[in-house]
This record gives C-alpha cells, sequence and structure tokens, in this order.
C-alpha cells in the first residue's frame, strides 16, 4: 500500500540526479587529461619539472588525474578516454619520429635511445593515471592495455616508419660489421637499442634485426672463409674459424638475445666448418693426417672441438683417421724389413698405439667412438700378418727373457698390459697360445725368466681374458717345474751319497701334453751320464708307479769344466747335444763327422748345427775343424782347440737357432694349430646342437663363429667339414625335408 | 601482481642500488636519484579521504603494491617538485578508506555492518585494492571447515540444470535454456543463452570465458556448443561439428577441459555424428572426434573428465536412451579405450546398485561411483575391466526420501571427496573415504548440483530457486 502511494510521487521521481549534469564533462575532462599527457612528454623530454607541470596542466595532480580518468570510466566514457588517448600518443610519437629521423649520423642511435627512455617513463606515468581504465574498461572490452599499447604505438610509428625502419637495420648491421673488423663500438647503446627491439616483442627482435642479421653474417663468414681458405693452412684456419665463433658468442652475450646464440653460431659452423669441412681434413701439408704425423695436440684438439658441431664433422675426422692409421699400420705389418727383428716389429705396433691413445686423449676429448675407431684400425691390420702372434709371443719372450731387468714391478704390469691389449686385437689367439707355450717352455727349461711374478701375472691377464681353458697348460708347466724340484732334492737326499763327486743331474719331469713337445730321438748319452740317469729313472720310477719316462735330450744343457793346452780352464755352458759330443774328445784326440754321429746318433741336422756352434763361431770355438770352412760337411774332422781362450771363466756356447721359426717350421706349427682346431670346432658345434636340437646351416656357422671368436676365426669350410665329419659319426643328421637343416641325435 | 611483487622484493636490496623504489622510500631506506633529494625521508604519510584525516606509514602503503593508486602517487615519477604537500587529498568515501587502510595494515578484512559490501568493492576498485580484498575476503578451501556465506535467488523459472565454479570466486548457473553469471562479489552480470536452446552442461575456460553445451535447435541445424565472455555475455565464438567437410547440426551434452587448452564434448547428430567431440580452445577449430563404437554410447554421456596424469578422458554414461550404464576412458592419441565398464547383466541382480554418478581419481588410480542412495563405490583403473567394490556405508539413508529427489553428484577437491545427497553435501577424506563432515541447510530442497572452485562451494537446489555459496573462513586470529 505504501509501495503504492511512494510510486505516485512524481516529485522524488523527478529529482533522482543525472549521472552526468554537464553535457561538456567528457570533453572537458578529455581535455584535462589531454593536456596532462602533453606536459608529461613535455616535462619528461625537455626536463620540465613537475612544479612546472603543476602550473601548466592547470593546478592538477596526480590524484585529481587519477581522479578524472576514473570518472570518465565511471561514467560511461571509457572508449572516448581510449581512443583519445591512442590518438594523443601517436601525434606525440608522429613528432618524436622526425625529431629522431633528423637525428645525423651516428647520433641517430643515441637520439632513438633517448626517446625510447623518455617513452617508457611517459608510458609509465601515464599508465599510472589511466590505471583504473587500464584494470576495468580494457579487460571488459577487449582493448590492448596501456602499456602494451605504448609499445604497439612505438613499433608502427617510430621502428616501422618508412624513414626509420631501414636505417636503424643498417646501422646495426654496419655497426656489427666494423665490429667484425676489429674496432670498437658503443656496445652499451648497442645494448640499449637490441633491448628495445626485444621489448617489442619477440617478432620485432627477429623479423627487424636477427633475420638480416643472420643472412648477412652468413654473407659474411661465406666470403671471408673463401678468403681464408685460399691463403691459410689449416690449422691458421681453424685458430680463425674458432676466434669468429667466440667473437659470435661473446657478441650475443653483450648485447643480443640469449636466443641468438644458437642461430649465429650455427651460421658460422655452416659457412666456416661445414662448407669446408672436406677441404681442411684433406688439406696439403697441414691437413689432418700431417696433424696426425706430427701429434699436433692443439690443432687437433680444435678442429675436433670445432667439427663436432657440424653435421658428420666428427664422423669426418674419424673416418679418415681410422683410414690413415690402417694405411700405415698395414705398411708396418707388411714391410718385410720389420718383419726381420720382432721384438722391434712389436715395439713399433705399441709406439703407434701409444701416440694415438695421447692424441685421443689429449686432443679427442677421449672421445668413445675414436677409441673404438682405433681399436677396430689395429685389429683390422695387426691380423694382416698372420705372423703376428708369434711376434707379439716373442716380444714377451724377450721381455720376460730380459727385457725387464731393473725395471720396476709397476713398469712391468705397464708392459705386460700393453701386450695384452696388442693380444686382444688377435683373432688368431690359439696361435699365440701355441708360440707362447713353446716360448715359455724355453723360458723354464733353460732357466732364463727373470720374473716368476711377471710370468704368473701374464698368465692372470690371459685367463681373465680367455678363461681358464686357455691357460691350464700353461699352468700344468709352472706346476711340473716345481715339482721336478720337489723331486730332485728327494733323489739327492736318498742318492746323494753313492753318487759322490760324479756329474751332477737335474732332471725335469715334464707332463707329457702340457709341453710343446717334438718328436724327436733320443741321443746317446755319455756313459758316466747315462748310468745318472738310469738312477734317477728308477728312483723316481719307484716312487711314481705306472709312470714313463722318455729323455728329451734335444732340450737340456750341461756346464762342463774343461782345460785347455796350456792349462787354461773354463766352464763352458753348453746344451745336451754338445755336450755329448764334447765328453767324446775325452777320449780321442780327433774325430771325424762320421764318427761322432755315430758315437752319438744326434740327428743329423741337429748335430751339424751343434758342430758349427762349436767349432765356427769366434771366440767359442773350443773345437777346430779340418778342413776350415763355415759349413760343416760330412767328411769333417774335428780336433779340441788347445788354443781356445777367452776373457770368462764361464763361457756360455749357444747354438746356433733362428729365433724366429724358419719356414717348415712355420708351417709345421701352422698345421699344429688347424689340427688342434678342429676338435674346438667339433665341440662347439656339438654344444650348440645339443641345445637348439635343429638349427640350420648358415646359423651353426654364425653361432660356432661367434662362440669360437675369443680364441680364432673359425674358417667356414673347416666348420662345414667337421659338420659332416660329426654327420659321419652319428652326432648330427641332415633333415629329409629340408637338406639346409641339421638335426642333433642324442 | 607480477609489478607488485617486483616492488616488494626490492625492498630487501642494499640502499645504493636503489633508483626508483616506492617502497623503499617509504621505509625511509634510500634517496630518489641520488644528486638531488627533493623529498627524502619520510615515513609518516597524511591523507585528507573526503574530509576525514588518516595517518599512516609509508611500510603500510608499500603492502598496496606498484599497481595501486598508492604505489603510482608515490612513485618518484610523480614526486619531483621540491616541496612535498602535508596531506594529501582524496575524493572518496573515509569510512570506506579505513577499512581498507585496515586490510593494508592488517591483511585482514572486517567489513563493519554500516557498510554495504558492494560499496567497499567499489571504493577497492577505486584505489586499485580489489584483489586484496577479494584474497582477504575468505580462506583457503577447505571442505571440513566451510561456513555457508550467501544464499542467492534467482529469478529463473525452471529447475537449475548445472551450476559451475569460476576459477576467481564467481560462478555460472544454468536453467533451462539460461545461463546466470556472477562475479566473485556476486553480482550478476548479464544473461547468457545459445539461441535459447536447452543448457546441457557449462564450464569456464578461464576467469573470462563461459562454455555452453546446448541442444540442437530443430529445423536449423545450428546450436551445438558455443564459448562467452562471462563480464559481458557477449558470443565469441560458436563450435562446428564437420563431418566428411560438412558443417553438422548437433546436440552437445557433457563437457571437459584439459589443460593444454582443448574441450570435449559428447556430441548427437542427425547420423553418424555420435561420440566426443575435441575443439582447440585457441582456434575454436574442431580437432579430433571419437566416433562412438557400436554398442558404445559415448555421444549420450552425462559426464566428462579430463585425467591430466594419463591424459585420458573418462566419459559416463549414466542416464542412457538404452537400457545400460557405460564408463571409459578414452586414450585419443591412438584412439583407444584404454579401460571399460558397463553395468550390462549387473542390473538383474543387484537392482538397487545403478551408478548415478563417477568420478575418477587419479591418485589412487581408482574411479569412484555412487548410485541412488548414496552408497559409495570404487573399481581399481588398473585392472583394465572394471567392477565396483561398493562400501555399504550409507543404507540409513533408505526410507526417508524427499518428495522431490536428487541423484547424488560427486565431486573432488585436493584429497577430498564430496558428494550431494537430497539437502545436504558429504565430505570424506582420507585413504579409506570416510565421512568427515556434512553441510546441510533448511530451505531450499534437494541440491541438484554443486561445484568446487575459488576457494568456494556452489550449491544448486532444486525446489527453490536459490543457490548456496560456502566459504572457508579466514584462518583464527591466533
Amino acid at each position: 500500500m505504501s509501495n503504492n502511494q511512494k510510486k505516485r510521487n512524481f516529485q522524488i521521481e523527478a529529482f533522482k540526479p543525472k549521472e552526468v549534469v554537464d553535457p561538456k564533462y567528457a570533453e572537458k575532462t578529455w581535455k584535462i587529461l589531454e593536456n596532462a599527457i602533453h606536459e608529461i612528454y613535455n616535462h619528461i623530454a625537455g626536463g620540465l619539472n613537475l612544479e612546472e607541470l603543476y602550473h601548466n596542466a592547470g593546478g592538477l595532480n596526480f590524484e585529481e588525474l587519477y581522479r578524472n580518468a576514473y570518472n570518465m570510466v565511471l561514467h560511461k566514457f571509457g572508449e572516448k578516454l581510449y581512443s583519445g588517448l591512442v590518438s594523443t600518443m601517436t601525434l606525440h610519437l608522429k613528432e618524436i619520429s622526425k625529431s629522431i629521423e633528423a637525428a645525423q649520423g651516428g647520433l641517430f642511435l643515441e637520439e632513438l635511445n633517448r626517446k625510447w627512455t623518455d617513452h617508457n617513463k611517459a608510458l609509465q606515468m601515464i599508465r599510472d593515471i589511466l590505471m583504473y581504465m587500464d584494470r576495468t574498461f580494457i579487460p571488459s572490452n577487449h582493448k590492448t592495455p596501456v602499456h602494451e599499447l605504448g609499445l604497439n604505438l612505438w613499433r608502427d610509428n617510430i621502428i616501422h616508419s618508412s624513414k626509420i625502419q631501414m636505417r636503424l637495420l643498417n646501422t646495426l648491421l654496419e655497426l656489427i660489421l666494423i665490429e667484425r673488423t676489429g674496432e670498437v663500438i658503443n656496445r652499451g647503446l648497442m645494448r640499449n637499442i637490441i633491448k628495445m627491439l626485444m621489448d617489442l616483442g619477440p617478432s620485432v627482435y627477429q623479423e627487424d634485426f636477427e633475420k638480416p642479421f643472420l643472412e648477412v653474417s652468413a654473407d659474411f663468414y661465406r666470403v671471408e672463409s673463401q678468403k681464408f681458405i685460399e691463403s691459410c693452412d689449416c690449422g691458421d684456419y681453424l685458430k680463425k674459424a674458432e676466434r669468429r665463433l667466440n667473437e659470435e658468442i661473446e657478441r650475443v652475450s653483450h648485447y643480443l638475445d640469449a636466443k641468438s646464440e644458437a642461430k649465429i653460431t650455427n651460421v658460422v659452423e655452416k659457412e666456416m666448418i661445414a662448407n669446408h669441412m672436406l677441404r681442411l681434413v684433406h688439406m696439403e701439408n697441414s691437413g689432418l693426417v700431417n696433424m696426425l704425423l706430427d701429434d699436433k695436440y692443439e690443432d687437433l684438439g680444435r678442429m675436433y672441438n670445432l667439427f663436432r658441431r657440424v653435421p658428420n664433422g666428427l664422423s669426418t675426422i674419424r673416418d679418415v683417421m681410422t683410414s690413415h692409421i690402417r694405411d700405415t699400420g698395414k705398411q708396418l705389418v707388411t714391410d718385410p724389413e720389420r718383419l726381420k727383428d720382432p721384438v722391434e716389429f712389436v715395439q713399433c705396433l705399441l709406439d703407434e698405439k701409444d701416440k694415438y691413445d695421447k692424441i685421443i686423449s689429449l686432443a679427442f676429448n677421449n672421445d668413445k667412438t675414436f677409441q673404438n675407431a682405433l681399436n677396430s684400425s689395429f685389429e683390422f691390420f695387426i691380423n694382416l700378418n698372420s705372423r703376428s702372434p708369434e711376434f707379439i709371443s716373442l716380444f714377451v719372450d724377450d721381455k720376460l727373457r730380459k727385457g725387464l731387468k731393473g725395471v720396476s714391478e709397476e713398469d712391468v704390469e705397464i708392459v705386460l698390459d700393453k701386450v695384452m691389449m696388442l693380444f686382444r686385437y688377435l683373432q688368431e689367439k690359439d696361435v699365440f697360445e701355441k708360440y707362447y707355450k713353446q716360448h715359455l717352455a724355453k723360458r723354464l727349461l733353460s732357466g732364463k725368466t727373470v720374473s716368476d711374478d711377471a710370468e704368473r701375472s701374464l698368465i692372470v691377464k690371459l685367463k681373465t681374458e680367455c678363461g681358464y681353458q686357455f691357460t691350464s697348460k700353461l699352468e700344468g708347466m709352472f706346476t711340473d717345474m716345481k715339482t721336478s724340484q720337489d723331486t730332485m732334492q728327494g733323489f739327492y737326499t736318498s742318492h746323494g751319497a753313492e753318487l759322490g763327486d760324479g756329474p751332477t743331474l737335474a732332471v725335469q719331469v715334464l707332463t707329457t701334453g702340457s709341453w710343446p713337445t717334438q718328436p724327436s730321438v733320443t741321443c746317446n748319452l755319455p756313459a758316466e751320464m747315462s748310468a745318472l740317469c738310469e738312477k734317477f729313472r728308477s728312483y723316481y720310477l719307484g716312487t711314481h708307479t705306472g709312470r714313463r719316462l722318455s729323455w728329451q735330450t734335444n732340450m737340456g744343457t750341461a756346464d762342463l769344466k774343461a782345460t785347455f793346452g796350456k792349462g787354461q780352464k773354463h766352464e763352458l755352458n753348453v746344451s745336451t747335444y754338445q755336450m755329448c759330443v764334447l765328453m767324446l774328445f775325452n777320449n780321442a784326440e780327433r774325430l771325424s763327422y762320421k764318427e761322432i754321429e755315430q758315437a752319438t746318433e744326434i740327428p743329423s741336422p741337429d748335430l751339424k748345427r751343434c758342430l758349427q756352434s762349436l767349432a765356427c763361431v769366434k771366440g767359442k770355438n773350443v773345437l777346430r775343424k779340418e778342413p776350415m770352412s763355415k759349413d760343416i760337411g760330412e767328411d769333417d774332422v774335428f780336433l779340441v782347440n788347445d788354443k781356445f781362450t777367452s776373457k770368462f771363466y764361464k763361457v756360455k756356447i749357444g747354438t746356433v737357432v733362428a729365433q724366429k721359426e724358419s719356414e717348415p717350421e712355420k708351417q709345421e706349427t701352422r698345421q699344429r694349430v688347424e689340427e688342434d682346431r678342429k676338435p674346438q670346432i667339433e665341440a662347439a658345434i656339438v654344444r650348440i646342437m645339443k641345445s637348439r636340437r635343429v638349427l640350420d646351416h648358415n646359423n651353426i656357422i654364425a653361432e660356432v663363429t661367434k662362440q669360437l671368436q675369443s680364441r680364432f676365426l673359425a674358417n667356414p669350410g673347416e666348420i662345414k667339414k667337421r659338420i659332416e665329419s660329426l654327420i659321419e659319426r652319428d652326432f648330427l643328421e641332415r633333415d629329409n625335408a629340408d637338406r639346409r637343416l641339421y638335426r642333433y641325435l642324442a | 601482481m607480477c609489478k607488485q611483487l617486483d616492488r616488494l622484493v626490492v625492498l630487501d636490496l642494499p640502499p645504493g642500488q636503489v633508483t626508483r623504489a616506492l617502497a623503499a622510500d617509504f621505509a625511509g631506506v634510500a634517496f630518489v636519484r641520488g644528486t638531488q633529494p627533493p623529498f627524502t625521508i619520510f615515513k609518516r604519510v597524511k591523507f585528507n579521504i573526503g574530509g576525514k584525516i588518516f595517518e599512516t606509514t609509508a611500510t603500510t602503503l608499500a603492502n598496496a603494491g606498484r599497481n595501486s593508486l598508492f604505489g603510482a602517487m608515490f612513485d618518484d615519477n610523480w614526486n619531483l617538485q621540491t616541496d612535498r604537500p602535508d596531506e594529501y587529498f582524496i575524493d572518496r568515501n573515509p569510512d570506506c578508506f579505513a577499512v581498507l587502510l585496515d586490510l593494508l595494515r592488517s591483511g585482514e578484512l572486517y567489513i563493519p555492518s554500516n557498510i554495504p559490501e558492494k560499496l567497499l568493492y567499489r571504493e577497492a576498485l577505486f584505489y586499485g585494492l580489489l584483489d586484496h580484498v577479494r584474497s582477504a575476503k575468505w580462506g583457503q578451501f577447505d571442505g571440513n571447515r566451510l561456513g555457508l556465506s550467501r544464499s542467492v535467488t534467482g529469478r529463473a523459472p525452471d529447475d537449475g540444470t548445472a551450476i559451475r565454479a569460476g576459477p576467481d570466486g564467481g560462478c555460472c548457473v544454468a536453467h533451462g535454456s539460461m545461463v546466470h553469471v556472477y562475479d566473485w562479489m556476486l553480482e550478476e552480470h548479464p544473461p547468457i543463452n545459445l539461441d535459447y536452446q536447452r543448457v546441457n552442461d557449462i564450464g569456464w575456460i578461464d576467469s573470462d570465458g563461459i562454455v555452453i553445451g546446448a541442444c540442437e535447435r530443430l529445423g536449423r541445424g545450428d546450436s551445438g556448443m558455443a564459448l562467452f565472455n562471462a563480464s559481458t555475455g557477449e558470443l565469441r565464438h560458436r563450435f562446428h561439428v564437420t563431418h566428411e567437410n560438412q558443417v553438422k547440426s548437433y546436440t552437445a551434452g557433457a563437457l571437459s577441459f584439459s589443460s593444454d587448452y582443448k574441450i570435449f564434448s559428447s556430441c548427437k547428430g542427425r547420423s553418424n555424428e555420435y561420440g566426443i567431440g575435441v575443439w582447440d580452445q585457441a582456434t575454436g577449430q574442431q580437432i579430433d572426434f571419437y566416433y562412438e563404437p557400436a554398442g558404445w554410447s559415448l555421444g549420450d554421456a552425462d559426464k566428462l573428465q579430463w585425467l591430466h596424469g594419463t591424459n585420458c578422458l573418462l566419459v559416463a554414461t549414466l542416464f542412457p536412451r538404452k537400457d545400460n550404464c557405460y564408463i571409459s576412458l578414452l586414450d585419443f592419441r591412438d584412439k583407444s579405450m584404454v579401460w571399460t565398464w558397463s553395468d550390462i547383466g549387473a542390473l538383474e541382480t543387484v537392482d538397487e546398485k545403478r551408478v548415478r554418478d563417477a568420478i575418477a581419481m587419479e591418485d589412487t588410480n581408482s574411479i569412484c561411483v555412487v548410485n541412488e542412495y548414496e552408497d559409495l563405490g570404487f573399481m581399481d583403473l588398473r585392472s583394465s575391466v572394471g567392477s565396483v567394490r561398493w562400501s555399504s556405508r550409507s543404507r540409513l539413508m533408505k526410507g526417508k526420501m524427499p518428495d522431490e529427489p536428487c541423484y547424488p553428484k560427486l565431486a573432488l577437491h585436493e584429497g577430498q571427496l564430496f558428494s550431494s545427497m537430497n539437502d545436504s553435501i558429504s565430505v570424506f577424506c582420507g585413504p579409506d573415504w570416510v565421512l568427515t563432515s556434512r553441510l546441510r541447510r533448511s530451505y531450499g530442497g534437494s541440491i541438484c548440483d554443486f561445484s568446487i572452485g575459488g576457494d568456494r562451494l556452489f550449491a544448486l537446489h532444486s525446489e527453490e530457486n536459490v543457490f548456496d555459496i560456502w566459504e572457508t573462513p579466514p584462518p583464527p586470529i591466533i
């Protein structure tokens, strides 16, 4: 009821105040704000102080400006305020643009920078006044916020103005060019200008600067790299490229966007490295091969670090290095001069390996792929020479005989480790084993080994590398040596008294199978000796029943005391054969070759060698030969050389033996190796077939090869033969339906 | 806000490095621009607000941040004159200023009963302090500490369809074909409609954008789904479904949004357009469509939920045109259903356990479902075919159903599970989902929908045209 009354009361309705009283309110308020914006620009540009601003702006202060802007928005004049802001700011920016355009030469950038700083300051103040609009009107009407608007207008009216855009870009690029030629530029100013472009948005920076910058840089480096490559050697070129790269990185850190670093270094990499990669690597007299030859670690390191930045860079270096190592290695292992001295040969390999290890560690950052390339290269060329296993074993033999005298334990280990490294490259490890066994036997039997520890250490290494099976026989040899020592002690304890002053006997009892034995004929020992030997035989067989002893007279040594014509006394260190020959002269003045051969029954080639070393070697010629000549003839006659003299009391008379194997011996070893491989291949086949039951031919070959590769590289033809042999012996059968399949027969 | 942080950080810098820091000036730590100190240290500031004098310290004002009236006013850009005024005059309401000054001093908001909230908000907006008011108004959300803050009565003629909380405390409410939008101050903005077609689902893609999924407008090849400006109500974009390069008309059902700016909606078209459509929020273009496999109703789905951890979409069809309910997880990358469940065959035996809502809980790799008696059930997502393990917690509820019952709805918020039933909302916590709180209000009848967001819970009643706002109060003084 009362409501009705109120509604009827027109007076109250009429008194409701309108939102804006003054129809010119909006225009007036805008004028105040517009004036304030002008004053802000003038004040900042002209250094007017706020007091003047205060007066010029009609006595307004911040609070009043803020309130005016607030009221305009509140009274729905936001649109007017906003568009007024756009046009006023545009007006100012157009003027600013003119003053920047008018700036002469070098002042251009400075003026631009100064105006930019001013604009930012003004923008901040304008935004302060219009804060309420920024907060309410702008988001709900999808307008650009004041700050962003200020940047956009600056971009459109200044940076993209036709008279500034190209000039700015050219100025910037020119300054960078000047800096590239080594002069100093105002980096602070550059930084400010670039920062401005970045503040205007990533697209402005990219389109108005970065893209052209990269293009110009590409041109610059294309020309420069062409000039360098014509005039510099590889090392110098790389130095220059590296310096350029660092300069560009430094430039980015000083005044460009950090994101540009990858892009500009990409340009330098492409123009200076990628485009000239092959030419650099193969550069005559200074390319990669020369660097490798001369151990130029610094240059190599530089090349590595630069090339790694470009696609295929490292593989290019690696390929050239690999083929170089393969070539030089191949030359090395096939050079007949080198083959004359196995120790020198292996030392060369080790030196070569050391050289490249050092290069890889110093220059190539210990790159795994480079190490692999090095290893595969060594593997490649070492196996080109079938005598490599023998030579490596000879090298070890040399080292263990004498080479390691006076060398510390650590150094011994280093040498042995290096040898093991070469050993790893070998494909025919079983051949190495054969030779190693022979050489070890000789060392052990002649008591020539320098260090038991070193010997055992190497065997442990071989064991970890190839397994128990590989070294079991070698270890057996060591056991035999030890047992023999004990046996001899036992022999002399029980028989010592009855033997008296007679010759001393030291017997090494070798287990058949563990040692490399040559089927040899036992020679006739001198009576004294053979009696002693018989005693030992009966002693030994008495303690070890069921064994058989056979004398290996070709492997023994003897020490003889001899008195010559004028009473010169010497102790002669000779082989068993030589002893047998010399002992004959206790009972005879002169003996013919035939007589000696008859009495000793030493096989003819051995006897000839033995006589040669007794009669024909200068300084060691305890026998005289008639007629005097270098070779031993069937009709020669031998006498004791009464005039024999020597500075030493002990005289070692070596047998003339080739340390290296002779051709027939080599053939023989090879044959034995092949023979030994057969059971191993068969065992592998059976092992594989037992677990697989059925397998086709190609897979058997592959698996057998894989299983045996730690010992040797099995020949597919040989594997095939073994399979056939196993089929004959009913271990396997061919599948009836598919002839390529083999079946295991349990 | 970012600016504001900047300013506060500056306080910690040694004096020599500060050049134009408002906060530092006020704190009396540094001079402005070294050479000529026009005004030096002023620790105390005097204001004349609408005739009433206030005195405060510079540090208190620094709490307003640079992006406020005070921040600008005391920036050295505006303070180059040599003599400072004794007091700063601002032509505003002194009572509200007192409240806001107190907010700057203590960080807490206390509104005396004689000041209308709306007045205070307006004043705060003038000073640029509205964000401060907003964050001091109510505390961080905790389902167990909620209190009823307000009830808002609308003018819609129809039953409520859905209510959705906005990201910063506002909400939108769908009634029939109309969507009413409220900001965090609960000020109503212009309502939204899509060709006045029945609205099926609504959702906020950000603080200023609302997507509406609506029924097809028969005979016009239109409607479907559209994006609106939340504050102005204007239509910003209409999303289309194209099939074999032809734009098709469709009905949009349930909606969901992913963190990588995709919009998902269940779609029903005229012929082949049954399934789940995917659109890009930025371009508004359709980018994918998961066609409904035979015997599976995706187009009828009532609930979609994007799973951020597994990049899958949960699709639940619980009120189907056919007889069965389906829940599945779709992987759009290879167009596969990585997990499925349906109640085919299960219904005859346990008739009362009809699933009415489902929600995936990624932390526990499970899906929680609820039946019409508010029994909760759980399914393991790790076994590829789901089966429900019911917990028979709430059988007590049976028998006392209200006249106009509403099906239960589920929500999950930071480890707390919410379930609406009739006129109350239950809160469950802990690994075994123990009932910890119950929200109830006597007026308005059953709750037909509720939503949590912007640290608020909104509950829409079905009988009366009213929705409630539940908030966690600010932390206690001590």
